[in-house]
């Protein structure tokens, strides 16, 4: 795929991040009747005119979009219909529990698809290599719902070995070594579902990246030097593989987040994706539009910063034109 | 394609198990509304009775048939993920070909434009538009479509850029064909093993997208699906139903998943490792 010149990336999600800020400041006005009114409409309730002004004021943004923007860079995002607190104060509690669940998972596979991906290269044709492939080929086979209502069933319902749900033990003061216990005893179903949702796309590609630099003249004379097989795998030719890897993480970034959702949902892990998933079950519209905005814009700005690392991973990658 | 690729692929056992595990969805659905099986809206039956005769695998809480909810589900499934399959891949070739072709200011914008999809994560619009509109189905399927058509017109384009400098092509242009011509006789049958692998790959990412919404509840209760069905199952975890209720459609959206992934992989084998479906189309 020939490189696009990364200013015209940075300045395309800019933009793309401005358009989503734009088209959540208009949704309002594109739903038939307004928020009050899509919320209240399918319910038991009526409200008087008075009551819907009421509400309506409270809820909708009649402002411009500077101060929409204003508003969303102070963290002013509203209120929640359903639990009438401020939005930030809910996104920002769950938030953290998202990122150490999605960055372990995250990491856990990169890193064991990379030392998979380059050992099982170098073993090309080799039984253990033919085992792995199979191995990684039936994972990237199982949807991660499939997998996480299995442990889920399996080991917390069953063999009651980790909490069905929750993030952590509530009302349990424990401290120190006890708390971190808890809190992995808490993450690690959800953490090994979404790390077998990850590895094999990690692994295959660094495969396929290694099978090809394998087949290179200077891995020749780094053996003919005498190297230890160990380094020549690694530091002359791993590290090639190293920035493909980098580079698609941006690609399925954006695909990744959907597993995040569903696993939180199977979990009840308090992160976003379960906030959201509530917010969907209980119809609280301003809630969806805050935490789709968020994330959109999250994964956004996660590529952008990518976009900066590949040039500081490659020296190859510069910033033409 | 040539017929060697072509035996190649279908004696790659990849392929034939995937396509096994196909046969065996096709059969099921057939074979199922074949035996006649009953109404998934009917709701007269004995709530969380067991497995009978009459009913296969059991009834649900709603005094459906969870047999009859099952076909109906994997049906729901294929129809919104060929229709996504198909929509996003005409798309991408459409769109890839075109900045092949045309090249200057079109292709900057509709590259840059794909770049922008790509970062942006489609579940989230979905979620967004499922539950503000509450659209149907087939709508939510072209909208999924329309955001992740460009990792196939990426692929095209690349492509279609290194035939468009062989010497055929050349040849064809000097004997004065039209662009159009040149497309449709020549550019577009020699890319075809890109679309099935890029085809097979969306049919992937639909279905575990199809099952994640309905899972999520964004898709109209009245539609039967595997996700609603893992969910509703969900909630009586502590009834002894897993086997009958639960297994079942967790075992056959496996199987489908199972089946587009072990083709997708096979085909890159076959054709072309760096085609790229599988961990380009995102494997979610």
């Amino acid at each position: 795929m020939p490189a696009t010149p990364r200013k015209h990336i940075i300045s395309a999600y800019l933009l793309a991040g401005l358009i989503l800020i734009v088209a959540s400041y208009s949704l309002p006005l594109w739903l038939p009747g307004d928020f009050v009114t899509a919320a209240y409409s399918g319910s038991e309730i009526t409200l008087t005119a008075a009551q819907a002004q009421k509400v309506r004021a409270f809820y909708a943004h009649d402002q411009s979009l500077g101060s929409y923007m204003a508003d969303m860079f102070t963290l002013k995002w509203g209120y929640s219909y359903i639990f009438q607190v401020p939005i930030s104060e809910l996104i920002l509690e769950a938030l953290p529990w998202t990122l150490v669940l999605m960055g372990s998972a995250h990491v856990l596979a990169t890193v064991i698809g990379f030392i998979a991906g380059v050992e099982m290269a170098w073993r090309r044709g080799s039984l253990v290599e033919k085992f792995g492939v199979g191995g990684a080929t039936v994972m990237a086979g199982i949807p991660e719902l499939g997998v996480g209502v299995i442990l889920l069933l399996v080991f917390s319902l069953h063999l009651g070995w980790f909490p069905a749900a929750g993030g952590k033990t509530v009302y349990a003061d424990y401290a120190g070594c006890a708390q971190l216990l808890d809190l992995g005893r808490h993450l690690a179903l959800p953490l090994t579902t979404l790390f077998l949702a990850y590895l094999p796309a990690n692994f295959f590609l660094t495969r396929g990246s290694m099978v090809l630099i394998l087949g290179q003249q200077f891995l020749e004379t780094a053996r003919v030097k005498g190297l230890p097989p160990v380094r020549i795998r690694y530091a002359h030719a791993a590290r090639n593989a190293l920035l493909p890897l980098a580079t698609h993480f941006g690609m399925r970034f954006a695909f990744m987040v959907t597993g995040a959702v569903v696993v939180e949902t199977i979990f009840a892990y308090p992160g976003l994706g379960a906030l959201l998933f509530n917010a969907i079950t209980l119809r609280d519209l301003p809630l969806i539009q805050a935490i789709v905005l968020f994330s959109s814009l999250a994964v956004l700005a996660v590529n952008l910063c990518l976009e900066f690392v590949y040039a500081f991973l490659d020296p190859r990658v510069r910033y033409v034109s | 394609m040539s017929p060697d690729v072509w035996k190649k692929l279908t004696s790659d056992p990849l392929f034939i198990l995937g396509t096994a595990l196909f046969a065996i969805m096709a059969f099921l659905l057939v074979g199922g509304s074949w035996l006649g099986v009953h109404d998934p809206h009917d709701m007269s039956f004995a709530p969380l009775s067991s497995p009978s005769l009459q009913h296969w695998l059991g009834v649900n809480d709603g005094g459906m048939d969870i047999f009859a909810e099952l076909l109906a589900g994997i049906k729901n499934t294929l129809v919104f993920s060929l229709l996504v399959g198909f929509a996003s891949l005409l798309l991408g070739v459409v769109i890839g070909m075109l900045c092949a072709w045309v090249g200057g200011l079109t292709d900057q914008l509709l590259m840059r434009f794909s770049d922008i999809l790509l970062a942006i994560p489609s579940v989230m619009i979905l979620i967004l538009v499922a539950a503000f509109f509450r659209v149907s189905a087939p709508v939510l399927g072209l909208i999924l479509a329309a955001m992740t058509w460009p990792t196939t017109a990426k692929i095209v384009r690349a492509q279609a850029l290194v035939i468009r400098k062989s010497l055929h092509i050349q040849a064809a242009r000097h004997m004065g064909a039209s662009g159009f011509y040149i497309i449709r006789r020549h550019m577009l049958p020699e890319l075809f093993p890109v679309y099935l692998v890029g085809f097979a790959a969306k049919l992937r990412m639909a279905i575990s997208m199809e099952t994640t919404l309905s899972f999520l509840g964004l898709f109209d209760p009245a539609r039967k699906s595997l996700g609603m069905m893992i969910n509703y199952a969900l909630k009586y975890y502590y009834l002894d139903i897993w086997w009958n209720w639960f297994l079942p459609p967790v075992l056959c959206l496996t199987m489908l998943i199972m089946a587009t992934t072990l083709i997708t992989l096979s085909m890159e084998r076959v054709f072309d490792p760096r085609l790229g479906g599988f961990v380009e189309a995102g494997s979610r």
